[in-house]
């Protein structure tokens, strides 16, 4: 079972939990300046000290070129890689978890990055999971660090801790209320930053946002964390309260039953207005207006995404197929 | 940013190539992406890509004074400051050595006038037990401290035969000296 199909703590607002920290290797160049040879060498490294004889069972280790450029994007759909690393294979590698809850870039911007992915509110737990892969990594390796500038990355914004923590939010409320900029200028002056998930940035495809913190130098890990914890339960909370309200008005109950109408009938359905249309039924599952299980909705939104879709196909459709079969996908689940 | 093929519309799709060590930037259109066969119209977010682009933001009003600099490299990785300007990309660990002063302005920018406050690998704690704990809270040197960083930094230029750069430095020191 995926990380994402189980159920889990503020489960209604919270989709995923997701913790990164930034490593290089004191002995070599950051990734930018390192040839396919010495990237390999650093690949291989990191593959021993990381994977043991008890946890590599639950491990797979993949070089990017083994990878049609396909199955790539689609982790990068699945937020298990970031798109940059999709589009470039040469001398990087992916320690991937079977269940898709760990996920450690090698020689993407910098030669590690340790990733934790859990459903739901889970911070501790997450940085908990990824610290403990740092402390078997610097067991064996020389990492790059300074005393005033902490652990050392090739681009200084994430220099100190190397720690960045995001928690993806859906907060159709707050948005359909108008808020969103107001909390993110709140947002920004307490170090944090939130922005759509989905989309190309020019608006939040369905409500999804992510939180995360900004600032990685000055600030240690345990706090960082704290922080982030302590305004994403504002943010529920607030989300909580205009939920209440947004559900006294029968017009927006019935633009959420409408959505689930297009959603059970349509013949073809975009990523994006899936995306909108799920975000109003996800709404209304999380409010016990509909009955349907979260998980199910969730698993659409990662899952009907384009590459995704090519992959469990087999094959690269054309934007028109994969409406076609993105519109059958979604009503067998919602059947 | 527009799209750099057709100059037209917004760039949305933004491919980067490292190959051997050489970073290569591409910045299309939807629709110039797709034809390249860039089709990637499903949605992820792109904030490993956007960081650098604001870094180098954060660079672009470094002073002018610094160009006389341009042609001294990081021993380990052959960068040159300019080139980590350009690229917002640091080349290697002793970069950040080597560069330091001239890095602090723009890490300031980001972080504030902070001083690691994490985790510190066993190895470090292993080699220099209290370094960390012992050293003060950062606070802004004084002139009398800038000078001093300078004329090392200047003994180590005129060492390296940097004459160049010496003479820079010792422009510096002697604009810090009229202050004070
Ligand atoms: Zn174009
Ligand atoms: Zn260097």
């Amino acid at each position: 079972m995926k990380r994402y199909e189980t159920p889990t703590s503020n489960g209604d607002i919270v989709l995923s939990t997701r913790v990164r920290l930034a490593r290089n290797l004191k002995d070599y160049p950051f990734p930018a300046r390192l040839g396919v040879e010495d990237r390999e060498a650093v690949n291989n490294l990191v593959k021993d000290a990381l994977l043991t004889d008890e946890n590599r069972d639950s491990f797979d280790y993949i070089p990017m070129q083994t990878l049609t450029p396909v199955q790539a994007v689609s982790l990068a759909e699945k937020h298990l890689i970031s798109p940059e690393f999709a589009s470039d294979s040469a001398g990087r590698a992916l320690i991937l978890a079977k269940d898709e809850d760990v996920s450690i870039m090698l020689n993407e911007e910098d030669h590690v990055r340790i990733q934790v992915i859990y459903p739901g509110l889970a911070l501790e737990d997450a940085y908990a999971r990824a610290e403990a892969f740092d402390k078997a990594l610097e067991q064996k390796a020389a990492i790059a660090f300074d005393e005033r500038l902490g652990y050392l990355t090739q681009c200084p914004t994430n220099l100190g801790t190397g720690l960045r923590a995001s928690v993806m939010l859906h907060l159709p409320a707050l948005a359909q209320g108008g808020t969103m900029r107001r909390l993110s200028s709140t947002i920004a002056k307490l170090g944090l930053t939130i922005r759509g998930a989905l989309g190309d940035g020019t608006r939040a495809v369905g409500d999804i946002f992510q939180l995360s913190n900004q600032v990685t130098l000055g600030i240690s890990e345990t706090a960082a964390i704290q922080n982030l914890n302590a305004i994403a339960l504002q943010i529920i909370a607030q989300e909580k309260n205009a939920r209440a309200a947004l559900l006294k008005d029968d017009v927006f109950i019935d633009r959420i039953w409408r959505a689930y109408g297009i959603l059970k009938s349509a013949h073809m359905l975009s990523c994006s207005e899936m995306t909108d249309l799920v975000s109003l039924v996800r709404l209304g599952a999380a409010e016990g207006i509909l009955d349907i299980p979260l998980e199910t909705l969730n698993r659409l939104l990662v899952e009907m995404q384009p590459a995704t879709i090519n992959v469990a196909e087999g094959r690269r459709c054309t934007a028109a197929e994969r409406d076609v079969i993105r519109a059958k996908a979604v009503k067998d689940a919602l059947a | 940013m527009l799209c750099q093929n057709c100059k037209k519309q917004e760039a949305t799709t933004h491919i980067k190539r490292v190959i051997n060590g050489e970073t290569t930037e591409k910045h299309l259109c939807t629709d110039c992406a797709k034809k390249q066969g860039y089709d990637y119209d499903g949605f992820f977010d792109d904030f490993s890509l956007s960081i650098p682009n604001i870094f180098s933001g954060f660079f672009s009003d470094t002073p002018l004074a610094l160009a006389g600099l341009r042609q001294d490299r990081c021993a380990t990785c052959g960068s040159s400051f300019d080139e980590i300007i350009r690229t917002g990309m640091v080349g290697c660990a002793d970069c950040y050595e080597r560069f330091y002063d001239r890095l602090l302005p723009s890490i300031q920018r980001i972080h504030g006038r902070a001083k690691h406050a994490g985790r510190i690998p066993y190895t470090v704690v292993d080699d220099k037990p209290k370094a960390a704990a012992d050293e003060k809270p950062q606070a802004e040197p004084t002139t009398e401290e800038k000078i001093a960083t300078l004329q090392a930094e200047m003994q180590k230029a005129i060492e390296a035969q940097n004459f160049e750069q010496a003479a820079v430095l010792r422009d510096n020191i002697k604009a810090l000296k009229g202050e004070a």
